[in-house]
C-alpha cells in the first residue's frame, strides 16, 4: 500500500513541471482562442467588448470565409490523395524493386522537404510564370500551347496550383514514412505469395497494403494538420490570397481579419472554427479507416 | 515514516514551484532595473519607432544624433526596422509603447489602423501651434496647407489632428519617356485621347495599361474620384455617403477602370502579388507596356533592373475625364503618432516639432525623403526634381483616404474595392456587380463610422 502511494507520488513529481509547462503553453492559449473569440477587439488597446457568439454569426454569413473553407477542403483532398498515392507507389518501387540508383532517387525525393517553404513558393512562382516559366515553355515544346494557362493569374485554376507545389513538398517526407514501414514486412511473405502464383500487383494489395494500414492512418491525420499549416505559408509567400481572394485558405482568412482587419476577436472565432473543424476532420478519418491491426 | 515523506513532497513541491516562480521574478526584476536605470539620471528617455521604408535607415540615426545634440536632456532610444510592427507589437501588448511612431496607413499587418479604430493615438492639434524646436515658427506655419485637414490626419474628421504628415511623394501613371518620344506618341491629356493611344501601341504589339498589385489603385482610384466630382464628391466618398458609388459620377470612374481593364496586359493578374509585382513593373521598363500607377519609391526600387535602350522615367496625372478637366496626382504620405499609452507625450510632442526643422528636414531630405515644408522642392534635383514638380504643370493634389470606422468583420472596402480589379481585368466579375458590392460595403461601413 505504502509502496504504491509512494511511487504514485514519485510519478506525479516527474510529470508535473511537464505538466505544468503543458497547461501554461498548450491549454491556457487553447482556452484563451476560445474566450476571446467571444469579444470585439482590435488586439491592442484594452477596449474589449463582449459580445456573446455574435463573431459566429457573422462568420455565418460570411461569404470569403466559405469561400476559404472551401478552398482548403480542396487542398485537404487533392493533396492528400496525389501525395498518398504517388508516395505509397515510389516507396514500394523503391524497397521491393532492385532498381539502380536507388538511395540516390530516395535522397532526390526527400529534398524538397528540407527545403523552407519560402524557397517552395520562389520555385513554383518561377515555373507557373506566364511567359518564362517552365511549365508554359514546356508545353510550347511540345506544341500544347492551348494548355498555357496563367497559372496563377486564373482564379479557376490558381488554387491547384497551390495544390501542385504542395504534393511536390510532400511526397519525399511520406514516401520515407511508407518505406519504413514497408521495409519491417517480412521478406518471407511476398516468397510464400509467389510460390504460390501471386504476382506484383496482387502481392502489394494482399500483402504491403494491409501491413502498412496502420501507418497510413497515421499518415493522414498528418496531411490534414500539415495541409492546413503548410497552405497558409505557401498562399502568404506565393500569392498573398489573391487574384481576388481566389486563393485565400481559412488560416489566411483568419490572419487577414485579425491584424489586416483590426479584427482580432472575429479572427478567433475563424481560429475556433478552424480547430473544431480539423479536430472532426481527424477524429472521423480515424474512426472509418479503422482496421484490425494484422500482426506478423 | 509518512510524516517525512509529506514533508519531502511539501519540500519538493515548495522548490518547484519557487523555481517557477523564481524563473519568472528574474525576469520582472531585469525589466525594473533596465527601466530605473535610465530613469535615475536628469535625462528623460524618448523612445522613437520609425518604419525603414526604401529612404533608408541612416537618416534617422543623423536625425536622433542632431536632436540629442540640440537637447541635452533627452535621451532617444531608436527602433527602425523594415517590419516595425513585428518589432514594436509586442512590447505594445505588454503594455512597452514606444513615444513617436512612423508608421503610415495601408500597410498589411494594419497597426495604425488598428490603433485609430480602437482610438488608441494621442490628439496632437496642439502641437500645429507650437514652435518648432530651436526655431521662432509655429509647426502649422512651416507646413504646406492642406496636408493637415485630410482624412489622413485627422480620421475621424472632426477637426482634431492625430497622425502628423511626414514624407510625401506625388503619385501617378509611370511610363517610359523614351519610348513616347522614339514613337512619336503624345503623351494623353484625356481618357479619350488615352484609348486612342492604347489602340496604336496595341498595334505595335505593346499593352497600354500595367498595375504592380491591385493595391496600387488606392491613389489611382482616389484621384479618379476627385476628377470625376471633385473635392466635395471625394469626401462624400471617404466618408461613405448613402448611394455616393452609385451616382454618376462613380459610375463614370466604375466604367473607366472596366475600360482599362481591357487594356491591361494579360500577365498582369498573374504576377499581381507581393512576390512578383516587380515582374509587372519590369514590363514598363522593357517597353511592354505604357503605363502604370505608381509613387516616386519605384525609381529606386528598379533601379538595379536591365532596361530597354533610351528608357527614362516619366510620371503624369491621371488624364482628365473631360477637355480642359481637372487632372490629379494623389500625394501619398507617411504619418508620425503618438500612441495614448506613450509615456513621455509632451517630450514626443516636441520631437515632432523637431522633425520639421530646418535642420532635421535637411537631413531627411538628403536621402530623398520630402516633407510636407513650404519652399523644400526648390531645393530637389535629378529624377525627384521632375517627379515633385508635376503639381506645377497644372496638376492637383488629392490627399487624404477613407474616414476612421469601427473595424467591421469580414468586410474591408479596400478588398472589396481594389482587390475586386483583378476579377474585372480576368473577366471573373463584371463591373456592375463590383459596383454593387462596393455600394453595399459602404453602407456596412457607414453603419460604423466613429
Amino acid at each position: 500500500m505504502n509502496k504504491k502511494k509512494e511511487k504514485r507520488i514519485f510519478i506525479f513529481i516527474c510529470t508535473a513541471p511537464a505538466l505544468i509547462l503543458f497547461a501554461i503553453f498548450m491549454i491556457v492559449p487553447t482556452v484563451e482562442v476560445f474566450r476571446m473569440s467571444l469579444y470585439k477587439w482590435g488586439g491592442f488597446t484594452n477596449e474589449k467588448v463582449f459580445v456573446g457568439l455574435n463573431n459566429f454569426k457573422i462568420l455565418w454569413n460570411d461569404m470569403n470565409f466559405f469561400r476559404s473553407l472551401q478552398n482548403s477542403i480542396v487542398l485537404i483532398v487533392i493533396v492528400t490523395l496525389i501525395t498518398m498515392v504517388i508516395a505509397i507507389l515510389f516507396a514500394t518501387l523503391l524497397t521491393r524493386e532492385k532498381l539502380k540508383g536507388n538511395s540516390f532517387f530516395r535522397v532526390i525525393f526527400y529534398i524538397p522537404n528540407i527545403l523552407s517553404i519560402v524557397v517552395i513558393a520562389g520555385i513554383f512562382s518561377a515555373v507557373y510564370d506566364p511567359t518564362t516559366g517552365l511549365l508554359n515553355n514546356m508545353l510550347a515544346l511540345f506544341n500544347l500551347e492551348n494548355l498555357q494557362k496563367m497559372w496563377l493569374g486564373d482564379q479557376k485554376i490558381a488554387i491547384y496550383s497551390i495544390g501542385g507545389a504542395l504534393v511536390w513538398q510532400a511526397i519525399g517526407y511520406y514516401m520515407v514514412m511508407y518505406m519504413s514501414s514497408i521495409a519491417s514486412i517480412p521478406e518471407s511473405f511476398y516468397e510464400a505469395s509467389a510460390l504460390e502464383g501471386a504476382g506484383r500487383v496482387r502481392q502489394f494489395f494482399s500483402i504491403t497494403l494491409p501491413l502498412i494500414w496502420n501507418n497510413i492512418r497515421t499518415t493522414l491525420t498528418f496531411f490534414i494538420i500539415s495541409t492546413i499549416n503548410l497552405s497558409f505559408l505557401l498562399v502568404q509567400a506565393m500569392t498573398g490570397g489573391g487574384p481576388d481572394g481566389s486563393t485565400e485558405v481559412f488560416l489566411s482568412y483568419m490572419y487577414k481579419q485579425a491584424y489586416t482587419n483590426s479584427s482580432y476577436g472575429y479572427g478567433m472565432a475563424i481560429g475556433v472554427v478552424i480547430f473544431l473543424f480539423s479536430f472532426l476532420l481527424s477524429a472521423i478519418i480515424s474512426h472509418i479507416t479503422k482496421r484490425e491491426v494484422l500482426e506478423y | 515514516m509518512k510524516l517525512k515523506k509529506k514533508l519531502w513532497l511539501t519540500g519538493m513541491t515548495a522548490l518547484l514551484s519557487f523555481s517557477l516562480i523564481a524563473c519568472q521574478s528574474n525576469e520582472t526584476a531585469k525589466v525594473d532595473e533596465s527601466g530605473s536605470g535610465k530613469d535615475s539620471g536628469e535625462k528623460q528617455t524618448l523612445h522613437v519607432a520609425a518604419l525603414e521604408s526604401a529612404y533608408g535607415k541612416d537618416m534617422w540615426t543623423k536625425v536622433i544624433d542632431a536632436y540629442e545634440a540640440a537637447n541635452p536632456n533627452v535621451d532617444v532610444e531608436l527602433t527602425v526596422d523594415k517590419n516595425l510592427e513585428d518589432v514594436i507589437s509586442p512590447n505594445m501588448k505588454a503594455g512597452n509603447y514606444p513615444d513617436v511612431v512612423l508608421l503610415a496607413t495601408g500597410r498589411k499587418l494594419a497597426l495604425t489602423e488598428t490603433l485609430i479604430k480602437d482610438q488608441a493615438l494621442e490628439d496632437i492639434t496642439d502641437v500645429l501651434d507650437m514652435n518648432v524646436y530651436g526655431e521662432d515658427v509655429k509647426v502649422k506655419d512651416k507646413l504646406v496647407p492642406g496636408f493637415t485637414d485630410t482624412l489622413a490626419t485627422n480620421p475621424y474628421n472632426d477637426g482634431k489632428m492625430y497622425l502628423s504628415p511626414m514624407f510625401y511623394s506625388p503619385t501617378g501613371l509611370f511610363y517610359n519617356a523614351g519610348l513616347l518620344k522614339e514613337k512619336g506618341w503624345e503623351l494623353p491629356k484625356t481618357w479619350d485621347e488615352m484609348w486612342a493611344l492604347g489602340d496604336q501601341a496595341k498595334a505595335e504589339g505593346i499593352s497600354l495599361f500595367t498595375y504592380p498589385t491591385t493595391g496600387y489603385f488606392d491613389a489611382f482610384m482616389y484621384s479618379l474620384l476627385l476628377e470625376a466630382g471633385g473635392p466635395d464628391f471625394y469626401n462624400k466618398a471617404m466618408t461613405y455617403e448613402d448611394g455616393i458609388w452609385e451616382s454618376p459620377e462613380a459610375t463614370q470612374v466604375f466604367e473607366i477602370i472596366g475600360k482599362l481593364a481591357k487594356y491591361t496586359a494579360p500577365t498582369t493578374v498573374a504576377n499581381a502579388n507581393d512576390k512578383d509585382y516587380t515582374k509587372n513593373q519590369q514590363l514598363i521598363l522593357d517597353n511592354k507596356a505604357l503605363f502604370m500607377p505608381n509613387g516616386t519609391w519605384v525609381v529606386g526600387e528598379m533601379g538595379e533592373a536591365p532596361r530597354a535602350d533610351g528608357f527614362e522615367w516619366g510620371m503624369t496625372a491621371l488624364p482628365a475625364i473631360e477637355d480642359n478637366g481637372a487632372r490629379y496626382a494623389f500625394t501619398f504620405f507617411e504619418q508620425l503618432w503618438i500612441p495614448s499609452a506613450a509615456k513621455n507625450k509632451q517630450t514626443a510632442k516636441e520631437f515632432i516639432t523637431y522633425v520639421y526643422s530646418d535642420e532635421a528636414a535637411g537631413i531627411f531630405a538628403e536621402s530623398g525623403a520630402i516633407q510636407p515644408i513650404e519652399g523644400i522642392s526648390e531645393k530637389l534635383s535629378g529624377d525627384s526634381k521632375l517627379f515633385y514638380s508635376i503639381y506645377d504643370s497644372g496638376a492637383k493634389a488629392g490627399m487624404g483616404g477613407f474616414a476612421a470606422t469601427e473595424a467591421v468583420e469580414g468586410v474591408s472596402m479596400a478588398d472589396t474595392l481594389f482587390g475586386t480589379i483583378d476579377s474585372i481585368v480576368s473577366g471573373d466579375k463584371k463591373v456592375k456587380d463590383w459596383q454593387k458590392s462596393v455600394e453595399k460595403v459602404s453602407d456596412q461601413m457607414r453603419a460604423a463610422l466613429k
